[in-house]
């Protein structure tokens, strides 16, 4: 694929230099593994980043980071866990600026009927069988994001779990920015995760992005989920990257006869951020059912891109999405739902309510149904409105403040998303995040009404 | 406790209230009574300080100050409370919650200590068995899924938690079924004290059967148009609200 490099603005040109770069020295033989990095990284060019234009980027302007000249994070040690991670919370993996760190996992012995590998350590041995492995997990269709992220991940983590096996604690996969050693710096990371799932399995997997308020940082994380006959998946997704921080995550999920595949997803952090699930209802019997919260508050543009595919009979989806915007906030919810010709029997809802909490705040929301089967039953709707004033009116008759009486209705309307996370201890952590994070919005900023 | 003059409201750009007077003293039971469209829960809501109601005219003095000059809140905490007609359905938070907070606050605000947790569920469980109510209320989130019925109760026991001394009832009875009336009533009259006065808006004598009045008033037009004692509400009962309008011994 050659694209003349005449017409191509500068910023693909950094991309491409880079990509020279970073791994010329490291893999100069030039084996399977890097090329498929480097079929990543043509389709990439190709594409370039997508535009307004584009309809699945509508809402979501890309020029701030398009501007930035990323280069790939610096590992960093980190001696100790950081406050910012959930205590105590089942097996926890840990990567810091997208390199896995053994170190800080626990517990040392793996479970039985887990197995847990870092990409950049089977690489090492193997980089031909990696590549064999990645080629078989990449979409038929990848984004521009997926392709940045196959041309310059170098580490990441694949998790199998055994046939019929149930893990009791969650895994607890921690994605950590530490700040640069070079100060100014514009760093990026594109770590990979792939879980699979095997016949009657089961498991909780909790992917937590956090790190300090770091300058320019770009997240790009890939996570994949391949779920094979009954098996049954939860994942808790919490997204509070530093307030200039750029995320745009993607998450596949793959589903075999009756597997079940449930999500929570909390956007909370960055500077701009986004993340997409793509979902795709493989066989009959198989229902995913995806929920989450996102807000947007100061400047921040939060957007939350969802298609799930049925692509077989019989099969399921639900979406419940909540958005809250509170100052300057910006928020996106495009739910698409399509089902295929011969995929009859089908069952899908979609529900995203929106709380509005200044006039300066924005959310867009839009469902999208393509349906080319006769026998099914989807539904959707949409609100997006403000506090209500008899509710409010309510509370303060009774003695409560304004105040008290609005970050208590916020609370109340997340409340309901907060719910659905059944692993208690990790639910009453994040209720406080968000309560504070609430408080903090709800009193702290001028343009509030 | 309350002197209302020449009290003048208007909601969304209508002349409502036109020059309403009234006095309540403590330890009186007043009943108001109208047909509908006389302004009875726009009064009800002017005195709890609801937005949207705006007052064009005259005063209201609740213990010799200006009650239209305070907050919702701070009329909450001085001791005026409402139960609403239509109480609101709050999803995510729960009736406990609710109460002590109320509680608190108007605690906090009388300079008292926050109640002890215990004292606080003891008080709670004696005032929900007075309402006949169930504890499983406590938990389930602010009228959310009640019955009508359900709904009056759940007002009279945040009143009785929250013990006001001015409690402004607003068409309590409408939508209950004799048993739940009767419980209402119940709860009501367990109310009644010296220092304490109860202001009923109400379309129909019925509650007057199970809550008596020392007052009542006729309210038509936005204003009172006829006073008196609790056979006034019996003969409204049998000869309408025309007869008070056409009456020119009104007023």
């Amino acid at each position: 694929m050659s694209v003349s490099a005449l017409n191509q603005p500068p910023v693909l040109d950094h991309y491409r230099e880079l990509f020279a770069s970073t791994w010329a020295a490291r893999a100069p033989k030039r084996d399977a593994l890097t090329q498929l990095r480097q079929a990543s990284l043509d389709r990439f060019l190709a594409t370039g980043f997508p535009t307004q234009r584009d309809e699945a980027w509508k809402y979501t302007n890309l020029r701030r980071l398009e501007s930035r000249r990323f280069t790939p994070a610096e590992s960093a040690a980190v001696a100790a866990e950081d406050s910012r991670w959930i205590p105590d919370c089942g097996h926890r993996l840990v990567l810091i600026n997208g390199t896995m760190l053994p170190g800080l996992s626990t517990p040392a012995p793996q479970p039985p009927g887990v197995t847990v590998l870092s990409l950049a350590q089977w690489a090492q041995h193997s980089p031909d069988e990696v590549a064999e492995f990645l080629s078989r997990h990449e979409p038929a269709t990848p984004g521009p994001f997926e392709n940045l992220n196959g041309a310059f991940s170098d580490d990441g983590i694949v998790i199998d779990i055994a046939q019929g096996f149930a893990l009791d604690h969650p895994l607890y996969i921690v994605h950590h920015w530490r700040a640069p050693r070079t100060p100014g710096s514009s760093q990026m990371a594109h770590p990979r995760v792939i879980v699979r799932a095997g016949q009657q399995s089961q498991c909780s997997v909790i992917s937590h992005y956090t790190g300090v308020d770091q300058a320019d940082a770009f997240s790009n994380p890939w996570i994949s989920f391949d779920l094979a006959a009954g098996a049954r998946v939860e994942h808790l997704r919490i997204q509070e990257e530093g307030s200039r921080t750029f995320h745009i995550g993607s998450s596949h999920v793959r589903l075999a006869r009756d597997a079940n595949f449930t999500s929570h997803e909390f956007a909370l952090g960055a500077s701009l951020g986004r993340n997409s699930t793509m979902v795709q209802l493989a066989e009959p019997g198989a229902s995913v059912s995806l929920n989450g919260l996102f807000a947007p508050t100061g400047t921040q543009h939060l957007d939350t891109h969802i298609r799930i595919d049925h692509a077989a009979a019989h099969t399921q989806s639900r979406q419940d999405y909540r958005g809250i915007a509170a100052a300057r906030g910006r928020g996106v919810f495009n739910g698409k739902v399509i089902v295929r010709p011969h995929a009859q029997k089908i069952d899908a809802r979609q529900s995203n309510r929106n709380l509005l909490l200044s006039a300066t705040a924005e959310i867009d929301t839009r469902p999208e149904l393509e349906i080319y089967a006769d026998d099914v039953k989807c539904s959707h709707g949409a609100t997006t409105g403000q506090l209500d004033p008899v509710s409010l009116f309510y509370l303060r008759s009774r003695g409560l403040g304004e105040e008290e009486a609005r970050a208590l209705l916020i609370r109340a309307f997340a409340q309901s998303m907060l719910a659905t996370v059944k692993v208690g201890p990790v639910r009453t952590w994040l209720e406080a995040r968000v309560q504070q994070r609430f408080d903090l919005s709800a009193s702290g900023l001028p343009e509030s009404l | 406790m309350l002197v209302i003059d020449n009290l003048k409201a208007r909601v969304g750009g209508k002349d409502v209230l036109k020059g309403l007077n009234l006095t309540i003293n403590a330890g009186e039971v007043h009943a108001i009574m109208g047909p509908n469209g006389s302004g009875k829960s726009t009064l009800a809501q002017v005195l709890a300080g609801r937005d949207g109601y705006e007052v064009t005219g005259g005063s209201v003095t609740y213990q010799s100050r200006d009650l239209l000059a305070l907050a919702p809140e701070e009329r909450a905490r001085e001791g005026v409370f409402l139960a609403f007609q239509y109480p609101v359905e709050i999803p995510g938070v729960n009736n406990v919650y609710l109460l002590k907070a109320g509680l608190n606050a108007i605690r906090k605000h009388r300079g008292e200590p926050e109640v002890d947790a215990f004292e606080f569920l003891a008080l709670v469980r004696e005032k929900m068995k007075l309402m006949q109510m169930d504890e499983s209320f406590l938990n389930r989130a602010v009228n959310e899924g009640f019955s009508g019925g359900e709904k009056k109760r759940n007002e009279i026991l945040q009143m009785a938690i929250l013990e006001p001394k001015l409690a402004l009832l607003d068409e309590t009875d409408s939508g209950l079924d004799i048993d739940a009336l009767r419980v209402v009533a119940n709860g009501v009259n367990s109310l009644r004290r010296p220092d304490r006065a109860i202001v009923m808006v109400t379309h129909y004598q019925r509650l007057l059967d199970y809550i008596e009045p020392d007052h009542v008033h006729v309210l038509s037009g936005g204003r009172i148009l006829k006073s008196g004692d609790k056979s006034l509400a019996l003969e409204l009962e049998s000869r309408g609200y025309d007869w008070v309008k056409e009456d020119p011994a009104a007023a």
